[in-house]
């Protein structure tokens, strides 16, 4: 495209923003990845008015406000894929190399999916539906990364 | 600018607050919001389904969460609703006000619940605010929104000692004010005594600018409800009305970095604007409260000369004489202010909430001493931008210069 | 007596190497020394992820040191005092960096008296980060001029075609007349500090996520040919923050202030760092 303007002085500069940050998960947040860490269980909370179990679990009912951080539900940890991506490019953000899976898992009992890793699996041979299981890791980082992964049944 | 007069009047009739706090570790972003707006639907005797839109801001870059508007709709209550979300700076808060004012008075919802947080503790503030920079330029040389620029030209106006005894006397009575309001972050229970010595011995951040005078770096939400006039008198005994607002912007200022006084400030401009549209001749007489974003106490004391539009050393001897507290001629910021709780994306909406507050008369304990029926509420941020609001009691004012 | 709220000194000292996060002292290396009034004082060091905490009365080489008395002390390990209001109390005092102190607190597991630790509170979990991106930012023609003419030691304005405002480093547009700039002047070197921003605050760089040095001086100049507001804004060289003064422009009476002139890099690549800083000028 032909510039209308003098592109004589026009050039790059690399820069960085690079910030350090903290995320707090709070009461209910820190059960959860407590109780994978140190039970390898995995919990959802039930909202008994919209007979919903949400995993991740969350203090408040998304539709209709109520309270309900105290209500666990304990999950087993099984469940099924509902949909997938392959990741296939690299970057220093991401949790694997590619190529990868990410798959959105329901666990049995749970109205929510959840994102997580699809491993010990050829990429091709993923379909939805497949059931998977939680492979808990071996090292804590405090975060969803606790359980390392999921693989097929 | 034109200025076209209000399609419908537009009442406060829900207030939420969280108490402000250095760090909220047992709730995640959420959850800390939900508590706000639990309160404010409380406040206002509704439930969620009675809301027809949320508006939901905070500072970009402070928790280092993209889109928080959309993982938020846990503690919001969006789920379902028509949803926006606000990011203007120091003044977001200030900002949703004007836009849920602007929606409801306009028709297009009858009942709009707007929505201020932030979770200082998670990110970092003054390396977030360096990052609003120029790139190329500025962000080499800022340090956040810290500066000493108003102590430097007060006291080459009025001189060191008169200067600094100011600053500190302000200081002191936002933290007398902070004592009294519950949800303040910090409230230290500063006496006169120790004038002399916090103006010598605070530890220094920049210049003149001490750690005593600087806002606080906070956790917490602040939630409005509002209401076109025909639902808001249904909803409420006591509705309070937005009566006008205006925000002046101006170009980021690579400029600001001089000592040349006096300079063009956007605080003055709104002012003069807005009581000029508003036919009110003497703010210091007219107004019963004034809820100021003064970040730190040397901005505070130079910002009641341009907000008030005073003349000479008139702020001075507001602040000097104290006539700025609680019981005084002018109570600035009963709450405490910014320097007492500064959740940045919420801090701006706190000042029209706490005016709000004031002119329903159930703040609490720092509850004014006399019937408050005119407010005024500032928002601050950016490169010197401006919000400023108008709030009554009655829906008795006179019409003004509008078209 | 050593013993406030129930908790002796001792045990808050001898119970930090069972307290000691190592993954929270991941990168320091530090050396805090506590002076508790009347009841001696300790030295903790941290190093390698490591820590060691002994009992001394010599505290002379820590980096900080934390002056302030037993009850203080207890109150601020187990929250029954504020860091702050103690601070500004002069209830604690600190010699060295004071926010440097703030440090511990991530190195630490909470205090907790014998016998609290079964029912201790539930763990929060924090997750610490640094969000780091590679940006590469596009200066368009009118940045791109004035960053070249720093390459050739030379500091370039816009000039308002209306009000005959200039802008440096310079913006396409005159924001208020709202018209293009088109002309170029040449403006400084050398000119007068208008302002100094002193800092002592250690911010964060975000265009490298490193602290920076302080104290350092961040400052407006009024280069020569540029009146009223048009500043330049960079930094002053360190050793002379003491030494300047600062001119003003006060209802139209005017005072000067020191005379600076660049000092330019040898290598300039048209960057903000072409000019390592603005020093004085004798």
């Amino acid at each position: 495209m032909e510039k209308n303007f003098d592109t004589t002085d026009c050039y790059l500069i690399n820069g960085k923003l690079a910030l350090p940050y903290t995320y707090f998960a709070g009461r209910v947040g820190s059960t959860f990845i407590t109780t994978i860490r140190d039970n390898h269980k995995i919990m959802g909370v039930k909202c008994p008015t919209c007979d919903k179990v949400f995993v991740p679990p969350r203090q408040t009912c998304e539709r209709c406000q109520a309270d309900i951080q105290n209500n666990w539900v304990e999950l087993g940890n099984i469940g099924k894929v509902i949909n997938y991506t392959i990741v296939r490019y690299d970057d220093k953000h991401l949790p694997r190399k590619a190529p990868f899976v990410l798959a959105m898992i329901q666990l049995d009992g749970a109205d929510t999916p959840m994102v997580h890793i699809l491993d010990e699996v050829d990429p091709d041979a993923v379909i939805e539906g497949m059931k998977v299981r939680a492979v808990f890791a071996e090292k804590t980082t405090n975060t969803i990364l606790d359980i390392d992964h999921f693989a097929p049944v | 600018m034109k200025y076209k007069k209000k399609n419908r009047n537009v009442g406060i009739v829900g207030i939420g607050e969280t108490k402000f706090s250095s760090h909220r570790e047992d709730v995640n972003q959420p959850e800390m919001i939900h508590e706000a707006v639990r309160q404010a639907l409380d406040d206002a005797g509704l439930k969620i389904d009675d809301i027809d839109c949320v508006l939901h801001g905070n500072m970009e870059l402070f928790e280092m969460i993209h889109q928080p508007d959309l993982w938020h709709v846990l503690g919001t209550g969006a789920y379902g609703k028509d949803s926006f979300r606000l990011t203007t700076g120091g003044t977001t808060g200030g900002t949703l006000v004007c836009a849920a004012d602007n929606l409801v008075a306009s028709g297009m919802y009858d009942v709009v619940m707007a929505i201020g947080f932030e979770k200082l503790q998670e990110g970092h503030t003054t390396g977030g605010i360096t990052n609003m920079a120029d790139p190329l330029w500025a962000r080499k040389l800022q340090t956040g929104a810290l500066t000493a620029q108003a102590a430097v030209k007060l006291i080459d106006e009025f001189g060191a000692e008169r200067a600094r005894r100011a600053a500190m006397t302000y200081r002191i009575i936002m933290d007398k004010h902070a004592c009294k309001n519950p949800n303040s972050h910090r409230a230290f229970g500063l006496d006169w005594d120790q004038m002399d010595d916090l103006i010598k011995n605070s530890p220094p951040l920049i210049g003149d600018l001490r750690l005593i005078h600087m806002c606080s770096q906070s956790d917490g939400a602040c939630v409005i409800i509002f209401a076109s006039e025909e639902k808001a008198k249904q909803i409420t005994q006591t509705p309070v009305w937005i009566r006008d607002h205006i925000t002046v912007h101006r170009e980021e200022t690579l400029d600001l970095h001089n000592n040349f006084y006096p300079n063009r400030t956007t605080h003055r401009f709104a002012a003069e604007q807005l009581y000029k549209r508003n036919g009110i001749i003497n703010p210091l007489e007219y107004f019963d409260v004034f809820e100021m974003y003064d970040p730190s106490a040397w901005w505070g004391v130079d910002w009641l000369r341009e907000f008030f539009l005073l003349k000479d050393d008139e702020h001075l001897k507001l602040v000097e004489n104290r006539e700025i507290m609680i019981d005084g001629k002018m109570p600035i910021n009963p709450s405490g202010g910014v320097i007492a709780a500064n959740p940045i994306g919420a801090t701006a909406m706190v000042r029209t909430a706490e005016a709000a507050k004031q002119i329903r008369g159930n703040a609490g304990p720092h509850q004014i001493p006399r019937p408050v029926n005119h407010a005024l509420a500032s928002s601050f941020g950016g490169t010197m931008w401006t919000v400023l609001t108008i709030l009554e009691k009655d829906l008795n004012w006179q019409g003004g210069d509008h078209e | 007596m050593s013993e406030f709220y129930g908790i002796k000194i001792e045990d808050i000292f001898n119970s930090m190497k069972d307290r000691f996060r190592p993954e929270g002292a991941a990168g320091i290396e530090n050396t805090f020394g506590y002076a508790i009034k009347g009841i001696g004082g300790w030295k903790l060091t941290i190093a390698k992820g490591a820590m060691a905490v002994d009992k001394t009365d010599d505290l002379s080489g820590c980096d900080v040191v934390l002056d302030t008395d037993g009850e203080t002390f207890v109150g601020l390990t187990i929250g029954k005092v504020d860091a702050m209001s103690a601070f500004t109390s002069r209830k604690i005092k600190v010699k060295g960096a004071f926010n440097t102190f703030g440090l511990t607190s991530r190195m630490f597991h909470k205090y907790m008296t014998p016998g609290q630790e079964t029912r201790q509170a539930q763990e929060m979990i924090a997750l610490k980060k640094t969000i780091s991106v590679n940006q590469r930012f596009a200066t368009g023609p009118v940045f791109g001029k004035f960053l070249k003419g720093l390459k050739e030691k030379k500091i370039l304005a816009v000039k308002c075609p209306v009000c005959g405002r200039l802008q440096s480093p310079p913006r396409e547009a005159c924001a208020i007349c709202r018209v293009r700039n088109t002309e170029w002047v040449e403006i400084g070197p050398k000119g007068e500090m208008r302002m100094l921003e002193y800092c002592y605050y250690a911010s964060p760089d975000p265009l490298t996520g490193e602290t920076r040095e302080t104290p350092y001086g961040a400052i407006g100049i009024l280069l020569d040919g540029c009146k009223d507001e048009e500043v330049f804004w960079h930094l002053l060289r360190p050793d002379q923050l003491g030494k300047v003064k600062m001119g003003s422009v006060l209802n139209g009476k005017v005072t000067h202030g020191t005379r600076l002139r660049p000092v330019w890099n040898e290598r300039r690549t048209g960057t903000i760092e072409d000019i390592k800083y603005f020093e004085i000028d004798e």
